[in-house]
């Protein structure tokens, strides 16, 4: 009977055996291609269809927009030759187009290529709001000239159609997919082709026939991984070459920070563009009241809550438009006051015995708005401990997105990210409203968005800006936004950059305009 | 009645009384999926797009028809074999599960395999002492596999074999930097395959050490559930009657255990093996997100997340008919292999 504990430890030493010769059978890794990760799948490949992270990262590697964002945050042309240029009755705008582009199946991309891909969008895209009430029509008015029909003048036309979802896709590719969606293949005009799809994995191509700047590097395989853990690993081990920072946990960009700085790494930040915000239901008791609004704003210690949730990452914000994008520099919103909050507790009948009960709903799957939760709560028992008590409530995501209309929270952390670098991509899907009684929103983005805030004549002041260009219309929104942190419907808290990060002999990792990763640019260096 | 034809009635009561499980399973997933709060409409468009908007794509979708002329046309298309598209990538859903299913079976099916060898070698080798030392270490395997809680234990063998010592990859089922083989969709034998036709081993080389990490934390953890079985069941054995008798005509021991007990030991095994593989069809959830393994139990979180009722139904569906032909199969297999059982 001595045989069984002589096979258990056969077999054990066995799997002893059978690891480190795994680990001898490692794949060669190909110099000439880069690996790079990140935690975002893409469902859909499809330009009417991709609206997360990880799709348009791809499609701006195989696509190519109208105008694009160089990496200074500059509009500069990219499929068309020049700025749209407006006729006499400002509807109706012409774009030169590029000649000689070819898509990757070798078709010539002119303005019918163009014509169908926009037409296609507008008709199935799942993003086409964002022009549906902007463009009536599109046509080629030459082989490459493209005229659009606006359905009224609008002077962010050209940051609009830098939006990568409106690359044009090849006519005869798609003909099939005219009316429907075409998720795993693609045929555009970008630098890469894609030549194997999968929602967890992507092969990139160089295309040959590229019209402009070929890429640097041989080819890129595009990985999904599942968690944190998992992407802060693979780049440790070396197992991938550029590893972005969405779905990065704080701690781990923190290290990987870190490394960077002790040189081990190479570390690129974009634009921050992204913000996080507390948003207070203005409709029902208790922020119907702007005073207990004002307090709630001057009590909250950006600055320390970024700090204990980021280490600092999340730079603390007080507008509602990022300052990548308003360029104003001046800080709307109140600053941390303890003391002016008890007083204006005070002035709405808290504090003196009687605490004001906040719940704050938080999405229980965004690890960060844990913590913000927890950290401000803590921060509140410090300070405010008499006035305020605040009461966290995590909820799954889907469900928060589907209560927020329905006037459910009457206060929950959200974030936002506006589809074009402007400030009215921040402030109309926050505060435009279609319907209003007095101050209250009764229909429009800011009851979709939870706050159900407006003010007399602010939504007329919202379209008119439509109308401005230049100074003026960039004053008139900076008035709106102070209009706005005056009534505080929603607290502002931070500010998010992308990052990335890639292994000690590449180059260092750049960021375009609207904060997608450079995949062209990147490269070993010798 | 025979116990052929007891057999045969027992059978033909299980094929007809399948499809009206699934009917009742399709019908609640249904039903659970639009009782949830969370719109797919969200999923699709994200939350700040104008009413009008999703209104179109409801419409599109189909979402604006009433309950009851949504479920009629999930049944139908069901009964058609059609399980839809999904509402996100608007791919057909059956392959999507097509995609998804080979990956939780290779992983589910290696786990299995490796878990059975280590789990039942574990169990057995107590067995010459019982009390003893091995039979201790045995019994210590056996309850800490299984309670050990998957999320952890994943992260631990990740952590040690991938980050600190790099031995294998982190995650995936696949190099990156290689062309995944076409063909059945299970990467072992497809990347064998090519090896065989090509010379070109590098694909089964990077499927075998992708497969690595997620099999043998699964296989750990599924092992437990073998040792205990058998080192229980081989204990009753070995005390029972009919091993006396065969102890007393003076059969020696090997032959008592493996020839007499062992295999009376292993059928409740059997039973076990076929629920354990009946649960790992749904996939091991745990496992497959922390290795990023694309199987059907990941596939299944992200379209429960985004609401995605085509995805989840289709899913749940396909998963459920094959956890019904799964435990039919064990139930038969048993009663052919073990006398004792009546129906």
């Amino acid at each position: 009977m001595r045989l069984f504990p002589r096979l258990a430890a056969g077999l054990i030493t066995l799997t002893a055996l059978f690891l480190p010769l795994l680990q001898a059978c490692q794949v060669q890794r190909r110099s000439e291609r880069l690996v790079v990760a990140t935690s975002a799948r893409v469902g859909s490949v499809d330009p009417v269809r991709a609206s997360t992270f990880g799709a348009t990262q791809l499609l701006s590697a195989i696509g190519d927009p109208l105008y694009r964002l160089g990496p200074d945050g500059q509009l500069e042309p990219a499929l068309a030759t020049a700025l749209p240029r407006v006729e006499g009755d400002g509807l109706t705008v012409r774009i030169p187009l590029r000649q000689g582009v070819r898509f990757h199946d070798g078709t010539p991309f002119d303005a019918a290529a163009m014509v169908f891909s926009l037409e296609r969008f507008l008709a199935i895209g799942s993003l086409s709001y964002l022009l549906d009430d902007r463009i009536a029509s599109v046509r080629a008015s030459g082989s490459h000239e493209l005229e659009l029909r606006l359905k009224r003048p609008t002077t962010v036309l050209p940051e609009l159609l830098s939006t990568i979802n409106l690359t044009p896709v090849s006519p005869t590719a798609y003909r099939q997919h005219a009316d429907k969606a075409l998720p795993d293949r693609f045929v555009g005009t970008g630098p890469y082709r894609l030549t194997t799809f999968s929602d967890q994995q992507q092969r990139l191509e160089p295309f040959a026939d590229y019209w402009g700047t070929r890429p640097r590097n041989s080819g890129i395989d595009l990985i999904s991984l599942g968690n944190s853990t998992a992407l802060f690993g693979a780049m440790g081990s070396g197992e991938v070459d550029v590893l972005l920072s969405t779905g990065l946990h704080e701690d781990h960009q923190q290290a990987l920070q870190q490394r960077a700085e002790r040189g081990t790494l190479r570390q690129g930040e974009g634009p921050a563009l992204e913000i996080g915000y507390i948003t207070l239901h203005t409709d029902q008791p208790p922020f119907n009241n702007p005073t207990l609004r004002r307090a709630l704003a001057h009590s909250l210690d950006r600055d320390r809550i970024s700090e204990r949730v980021s280490q600092g990452l999340r730079p603390a914000l007080r507008n509602l438009v990022p300052p990548v994008v308003s360029a104003t520099g001046q800080n709307l919103w109140p600053a941390y006051a303890p003391a002016r909050a008890r007083q204006l507790f005070r002035e709405a009948g808290y504090c003196d015995g009687r605490r004001l009960e906040l719940p704050l709903t938080f999405r229980s799957n965004i690890p960060s708005d844990r913590l913000m939760v927890l950290t401000w709560q803590a921060q509140l028992a410090r300070d405010l401990d008499d006035c305020i008590v605040l009461q966290p409530n995590g909820m799954e995501s889907t469900t928060v997105y589907r209560q927020l209309g329905e006037g459910a929270f009457a206060a929950v952390m959200l974030d936002w990210r506006g589809a074009v670098p402007d400030p009215e991509a921040y402030l109309f899907p926050l505060i435009s409203c279609s319907e209003a009684q007095g101050g209250r929103c009764l229909k429009g983005e800011s009851a979709l968005s939870g706050s159900f805030w407006t003010e007399p004549g602010l939504q007329q002041t919202l379209v008119r800006s439509e109308g401005l260009a230049g100074d003026e219309r960039r004053r008139l929104l900076l008035e709106i936004e102070r209009r706005t942190a005056r009534a505080a419907p929603y607290l502002p808290l931070w500010l998010v950059a992308p990052r990335a990060w890639a292994q000690a002999g590449l180059a260092t990792p750049r960021f375009d305009g609207n904060g997608r990763l450079l995949l062209q640019e990147l490269e070993r260096q010798p | 009645m025979s116990r052929r034809r007891a057999l045969f009635s027992y059978l033909a009561a299980r094929l007809v009384l399948a499809p009206v499980m699934l009917w009742l399973i399709a019908s609640l997933v249904f039903l659970l999926l639009r009782v949830a709060p969370g719109d797919p409409v969200d999923a699709v468009l994200g939350t700040r797009a104008p009413e009008a908007a999703r209104a179109a794509l409801r419409s599109q979708l189909g979402l604006d028809r009433s309950l009851l002329e949504q479920y009629g046309q999930f049944l139908a298309n069901l009964l058609r074999g059609n399980l839809g598209e999904s509402l996100n990538s608007q791919e057909p859903v059956a392959g999507i599960i097509g995609q998804s299913l080979p990956a939780s079976l290779e992983l589910g099916i290696t786990a299995l395999l490796l878990a059975a060898l280590v789990g039942l070698a574990v169990g057995f080798s107590g067995i010459a002492r019982p009390e003893g030392k091995v039979d201790l270490a045995g019994r210590l395997y056996g309850v800490g596999t299984y309670a050990l809680p998957p999320f952890w234990a994943a992260m631990l063998v990740q952590l040690v074999f991938a980050v600190w010592l790099g031995w294998l990859p982190v995650g995936g089922r696949f190099p990156p930097t290689l062309v995944p083989p076409s063909g059945s969709g299970f990467y072992l034998l497809d990347s064998l395959r090519q090896g065989l036709a090509g010379g070109d081993w590098q694909a089964l080389a990077g499927s075998l050490r992708h497969l690595t990490l997620p099999a043998c934390t699964l296989a750990l953890l599924l092992s437990g559930i073998f040792t205990n079985a058998l080192r229980l069941n081989l204990r009753r054995a070995l005390a029972s009657d009919y091993v006396e008798a065969a102890r007393s005509r003076g059969i020696g021991e090997r032959q008592v255990v493996l020839r007499h007990a062992l295999p009376n030991a292993l059928l409740p095994v059997l039973t076990i093996t076929g629920i354990t593989v009946a649960s790992l069809i749904g996939g091991a959830l745990l496992i497959e997100v922390t290795f990023s393994w694309p199987g059907i139990a990941f596939r299944l979180q992200e379209a429960i997340a985004q609401r995605d009722y085509p995805l989840v139904q289709g899913i749940v569906v396909v998963v459920a008919a094959l956890v019904v032909v799964v435990t039919v199969t064990v139930d038969l297999l048993v009663a052919l292999l073990d006398p004792r059982v009546r129906f």
